[in-house]
């Protein structure tokens, strides 16, 4: 049996401990301690930043608000432009089981418009992140994600909407992939279109849901809505007339201008050729441009109504002056200007009616050279329009003491200075506005717009007068007639400059104008419209850009509720019907 | 002195116990909340798109081309048109001899053959 010992006695207890063990004990446990400390004190002191921050990453998220671009509406507040959902289809391709999924594959080929072949080879790349096709239909999208292929996700993206299509492509613009603007309004009012993106700091958990919001949120702003002068009606009708015609008569391209001839808003803005802003794929520089803005040209005759203007506002000449301009041609020191006509003697009415450049020029040589630039730059030339767009360019009018007598002549009937139409187009509101010009707007704006004077009222009403004969019988553009408005115009013919003349008889390019307005004695409407190179056969202004003209404003004055001004020979046949009660 | 303590750690535990709870529920609500604004924005976006696509849908471009094409309709013109205007005592007089209601279906009856 065991021998059982006390503890008290035992012998092990007899051997005396040497006390630096105990010691050593406590000053390891104390030293340990020291160590827990100091690696707190790190944690929460030093390095407390770091520890902070990875926790946060583990679970607190950064969520982006996104923010709507603003909607581009036309007057009466219908959208041009909007941004609605399409969500771009992604894949990471190591993820996607080509052989299982086979059959949903080629069905997301098929929603997709896209060659299964293309599909294919998308997903084949050695890439962890692939687009497989950006901004789709809402409705494609869901019809994807009901499919519930694997590795295949969605984005959420936005893009743009233009209902109107080719119509007002040229003053909506577009954007890019990225929602910035690049062309048109888009561009130019692209930072109050913008929104501002918000914020919210979120902790997540482990299934991804948000449960708890931290510190404050950002509320996104959402782009304003920016409302426009232009009718889409108008825009649309001038478009559908102007392509009509730019087809009709093999013309290069065409533009045309609407103006609100009171408030000096722009009703409508074409060019053709023009492009749907939302297919963009094969887009030619041609189709892009805002040609009514963007390209300067001589205009021509359009310019004499200025120069005539000028002569009754100076005193110069009253319109029942008789002016020579027999034989049909002048020669001023040494170069030859002629008619495409003679006429021989004609009053200063007469010299609008039937286009005389001779007589502009004969009434342009009894002003000095500094009155006619002053006028001509007063009423808008060689200056920047004050609208803003992207591109818009202020033509040419060179200083007046470089002029050369010739000079001077040419560039009263409009040759030696450049214009666009929508210069063009609102330098004639000086006729209408009682001869003061008024600055135009894309925005749309409710009141009468406040003009700079050029000429008197007298001046601009006999020049309304002068108008209203061009665009008569015989004038030079009587297809500008519409039924019950009473309307104004000039129409011009401009030889195009091919390389360092304008080309010789038969082999000449022409550039057609005609702008005009309506009602004539109190105009609503100023209406300019260009063709460029029309080339079937036809090439004066009041042959090919006065029946556009003519159509535009029928249309318009009818859509503004303006009631006729001339008789109309009535086609109703009115039945009075009993009244009953 | 004791059953006050044990009643206290009692009310502890269940005070405890309460928190987790409300933290939970708080939680699993706010949650419902983010995914009922989520779905909120969505509507809202495609009210957007529906707008859009109703718009597209009436443009002049095809309102016209269903006038003329589907429903054989020409444009208005002055000559086939009746202007009322009011006077002063407020009573409607027509011009263009058109008095009273304009037969609309002789009018255009009758435009059609200028």
């Amino acid at each position: 049996m065991s021998r059982s010992v006390r503890y008290t006695s035992s012998p092990l207890l007899a051997s005396r401990t040497p006390v630096w063990r105990s010691k050593f004990v406590v000053a390891a446990i104390a030293l340990a301690f020291g160590g827990l400390v100091a690696r707190a004190a790190y944690i929460q002191v030093y390095a407390n930043d770091f520890f902070q921050r990875q926790g946060e990453v583990r679970f607190a998220r950064t969520l982006e608000l996104p923010a709507n671009r603003g909607r581009i509406l036309d007057r009466n507040g219908l959208i041009l432009a909007s941004s609605v959902p399409a969500p771009s289809i992604w894949a990471i391709p190591d993820d996607v089981d080509t052989d299982g999924d086979k059959d949903k594959l080629r069905t997301l080929a098929k929603l997709l418009e896209m060659p299964y072949a293309d599909l294919a080879k998308k997903l084949d790349e050695d890439k962890t992140f692939v687009w497989v096709k950006r901004q789709v239909d809402a409705d494609i999208a869901k019809e994807i994600a009901a499919l519930n292929i694997k590795g295949i996700y969605q984005r959420k993206e936005y893009k743009r909407q233009y209902p109107e299509g080719e119509a007002a492509a040229h003053i909506v613009g577009f954007t890019n992939v990225e929602d910035n603007g690049q062309e048109g309004v888009e561009l130019l009012y692209n930072k109050r279109l913008l929104g501002k993106p918000g914020m919210r700091h979120v902790i997540k958990d482990r299934l991804g849901r948000a449960v708890e919001d931290r510190g404050e949120i950002v509320p996104p702003v959402d782009g304003q809505d920016i409302q426009l002068s232009v009718d889409s009606k108008v825009q649309f009708f001038a478009y559908e007339k102007l392509k009509e015609a730019v087809l009709l008569q093999r013309a290069q391209a065409g533009s045309i201008v609407v103006l609100d001839a009171i408030t000096g808003e722009v009703l409508a803005l074409a060019n053709y050729p023009s492009y749907v802003p939302d297919k963009r794929q094969n887009l030619t520089g041609a189709q892009l441009r805002n040609r009514a803005l963007t390209d300067t040209f001589e205009p021509g005759s359009v310019m004499k109504p200025f120069t005539i203007g000028m002569a009754l506002d100076k005193g110069k000449v009253k319109p029942t002056t008789i002016i020579d301009t027999a034989p049909g041609s002048w020669t001023i020191t040494g170069a030859t200007i002629h008619d495409s006509h003679p006429h021989g003697a004609l009053t200063v009415q007469q010299v609008i009616q039937v286009s005389s450049n001779v007589g502009t020029a004969k009434i342009a040589m009894q002003m000095p050279a500094s009155d006619m630039w002053e006028t001509f730059s007063k009423a808008g030339f060689g200056q920047k329009p004050q609208v803003e767009f992207p591109g818009v360019v202020s033509g040419r009018l060179r200083p007046y003491a470089k002029w050369r007598p010739i000079e001077q002549a040419t560039q009263s009937y409009g040759y030696g200075l450049s214009a666009s139409l929508f210069q063009m187009v609102r330098s004639y509101t000086v006729f209408s506005h009682d001869g003061q010009i008024i600055p135009a707007t894309l925005m749309k704006s409710s009141e009468p717009a406040v003009g700079v004077n050029v000429f008197s009222a007298a001046t601009a009403a006999e020049v309304r007068k002068m108008l209203q004969m061009a665009a008569g019988p015989g004038g030079t553009g009587p297809k500008a007639q519409t039924q019950g408005y009473s309307v104004g115009g000039k129409s011009g013919t401009a030889y195009k400059q091919v390389g360092k003349g304008y080309g010789s008889d038969g082999n000449r390019k022409y550039r057609s104008w005609f702008v005009g307005m309506a009602p004539i004695d109190k105009p609503r409407l100023i209406v300019g419209v260009m063709l460029d190179e029309p080339s079937a056969g036809r090439y004066f202004g009041g042959d090919v850009a006065a029946p556009v003209f003519s159509e535009t404003v029928q249309q318009t004055l009818r859509m503004m509720n303006v009631q006729p001004d001339m008789a109309v020979k009535p086609n109703i046949v009115a039945s009075a019907v009993e009244e009953s009660f | 002195m004791t059953r006050i303590n044990l009643v206290l750690l009692l009310a502890v535990v269940a005070s405890a116990i309460y928190l987790v709870n409300i933290q939970y529920e708080s939680r699993r609500l706010f949650t419902e909340l983010d995914k009922a604004q989520a779905e909120e924005r969505r509507l809202v976006s495609e009210y957007e798109r529906l707008k859009v696509e109703k718009r597209a849908q009436a443009t002049s471009a095809r309102v016209e081309r269903i006038a003329r094409e589907k429903l054989q309709m020409r444009l208005v013109l002055p000559a086939i048109t009746s202007y009322v205007s009011y006077n002063e005592s407020g009573a409607p007089t027509a011009k263009n001899e058109a008095k009273g209601v304009v037969n609309a279906a002789s009018a255009a009856h009758e435009g059609a053959k200028p």
